[in-house]
């Protein structure tokens, strides 16, 4: 399948990023794995005059966590995520969802910006980075701006990005000490599976590590966007972990889900699956506080 | 319109000038006749455009020419040395791991990859290494157990 056919252009820096897609027009794309990208325009579902590619900026391939908290650069390869030492110990949960994507082959390539940029709603990275409570910086010729990623994604394949701005950072504060996390992936195979569906769960106790003091719960593949569940959140928030707790906080989630009958389940099987790995998420965001 | 690229491919460098919308699979293939990177699906899925490209296997049908410029591409041709043939190449053939052979490249090129970041492997994270590689006929145990060989000094 060849590709139509296109300008390519590699900025050095984010400025001249920004000037090249304020100034080319609509009808161009940013390019970063291409793992979302060229299958579209390989399907003749996108047929964009002008690529600009973001493989020469460094500084957008970087992950810095001086400061208390993590900045990820929107090319840092999903590989490099699961890979990294800082995420495997303090954002989990965002390890498994790094780990888990496509297969190997793709996750050398395929970026965390990419992925959230595309929007799709069983994507791998935007529950746990939910959970964590990123914000995305977006820059454009005319200034930058930060908006939580809750309100980024609008619908599958939609942000609030406008078509002369470009993501350029997310953000995560590091959870506070007695806090523990995890993603559950649900697929019928271990590799090259979109989620049938997939949940999140972020806990934080108080310091005598009784109560629970902040608590999400993010599902995915449940409605048309990655979903933050409130229910989940207020029957969990001041209580005491427990088993009965986790198997409510599932219940609740449940409730929250919106799931749709497809090829891939039914409705009614999703939402049982939420109730059941919103139990497991948050039982294993609960062992790993106790064992840290 | 074309651009001048330079481009390692198995440690020789090549000056061309190649069209954007060229994927490297095509451009390894159809411009250079390295047909050893073979083209099943091309959408990623499959794996049998496996190269590693500075030292991370990537699927060349997602990958575009102009994108690899700079960089360090090896593809199986390159596997070979003036020893012979790699010690996954040789596992491969005793054991009767190739059968038509279609995603033996990009299964000798995802090993090589695991084997040079992490020698001795489990069986688990041998499987993960090749998960992006599909197998039509031997079942992978074939595969697995070369693989193995390879990093067991057999
Ligand atoms: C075989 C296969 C399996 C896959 N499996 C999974 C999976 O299991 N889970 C999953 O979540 N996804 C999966 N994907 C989808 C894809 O790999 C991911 O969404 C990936 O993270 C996309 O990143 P990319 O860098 O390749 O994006 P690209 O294709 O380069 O870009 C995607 C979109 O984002 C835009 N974009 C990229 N970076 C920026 C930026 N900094 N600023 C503004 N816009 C930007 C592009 O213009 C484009 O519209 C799979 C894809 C394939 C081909
Ligand atoms: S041809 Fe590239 S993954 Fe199938
Ligand atoms: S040997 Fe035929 S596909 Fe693997």
């Amino acid at each position: 399948m060849p590709l139509p056919e296109f300008e390519f252009h590699e900025p050095a820096t984010v400025d001249e990023a920004c000037r090249m897609i304020g100034e080319l027009g609509e009808k161009t794309k940013i390019l970063a794995g291409g793992t979302d990208l060229l299958v579209n325009m390989k399907k003749k579902l996108l047929a964009p005059e002008h690529l600009v590619s973001l493989d020469r900026i460094q500084s957008l391939a970087q992950l810095d966590s001086s400061n208390g908290s993590l900045r990820i650069g929107p090319c840092v390869k999903a590989a490099e995520m699961a890979e990294s030492d800082v995420v495997i110990s303090d954002f989990p949960a965002l390890q498994e969802g790094a780990s888990k994507l496509g297969s190997p082959l793709i996750r050398n390539l395929a970026t965390v910006g990419g992925n959230l940029v595309t929007a799709r709603p069983a994507a791998d990275f935007p529950p746990s980075l939910i959970a964590y409570g990123a914000t995305l910086v977006l820059k454009s010729n005319h200034g930058e701006r930060t908006v939580p990623l809750t309100e980024f994604i609008q619908a599958p394949g939609e942000t609030v990005l406008s078509p002369d701005e470009m993501l350029k950072a997310i953000v995560l504060e590091k959870p506070s000490p007695l806090s523990g996390s995890a993603y559950i992936k649900l697929g019928v195979r271990e590799a090259l599976e979109i989620s049938l569906l997939n949940v999140a769960a972020l806990l934080t106790l108080d310091e005598s590590g009784g109560t629970i003091t902040a608590a999400r719960v993010v599902m995915g593949s449940v409605a048309p966007t990655p979903l933050l569940s409130p229910s989940a959140e207020k029957v969990l928030l001041g209580e005491t972990p427990s088993d009965v707790l986790f198997l409510d906080a599932g219940e609740a989630a449940a409730s929250d889900s919106r799931p749709i009958d497809d090829f891939r389940a039914s409705a009614e099987y999703k939402r049982a699956m939420v109730r059941e790995l919103t139990r497991r998420a948050l039982t294993l965001a609960f062992d790993r506080i106790q064992t840290q | 319109m074309k651009r001048m690229i330079c481009i390692t491919i198995n440690g020789k460098k090549y000056e061309l000038a190649v069209a954007p919308n060229r994927t490297l699979a095509d451009f390894l293939r159809e411009e250079l006749l390295l047909t050893g990177t073979k083209k099943g699906c091309d959408m990623g899925e499959c794996g049998t455009c496996t190269v590693i490209m500075n030292g991370r296997a990537v699927n060349s049908c997602l990958v575009l020419a102009v994108q690899a410029a700079g960089k360090e591409i090896t593809t199986v041709e390159g596997l070979e040395t003036e020893d012979g043939l790699h010690p996954l190449q040789e596992k491969f053939i005793e054991n009767g791991a190739i059968q038509c052979g279609f995603c033996t490249s990009g299964m000798l090129l995802s090993a090589k990859t695991l084997l040079d970041r992490n020698p001795h492997p489990t069986e688990k994270e041998i499987r993960t290494a090749i998960s992006g590689n599909l197998c039509r006929c031997t079942g992978y145990q074939k595969i697995v157990e070369s693989i193995k060989d390879v990093n067991e000094g057999r």
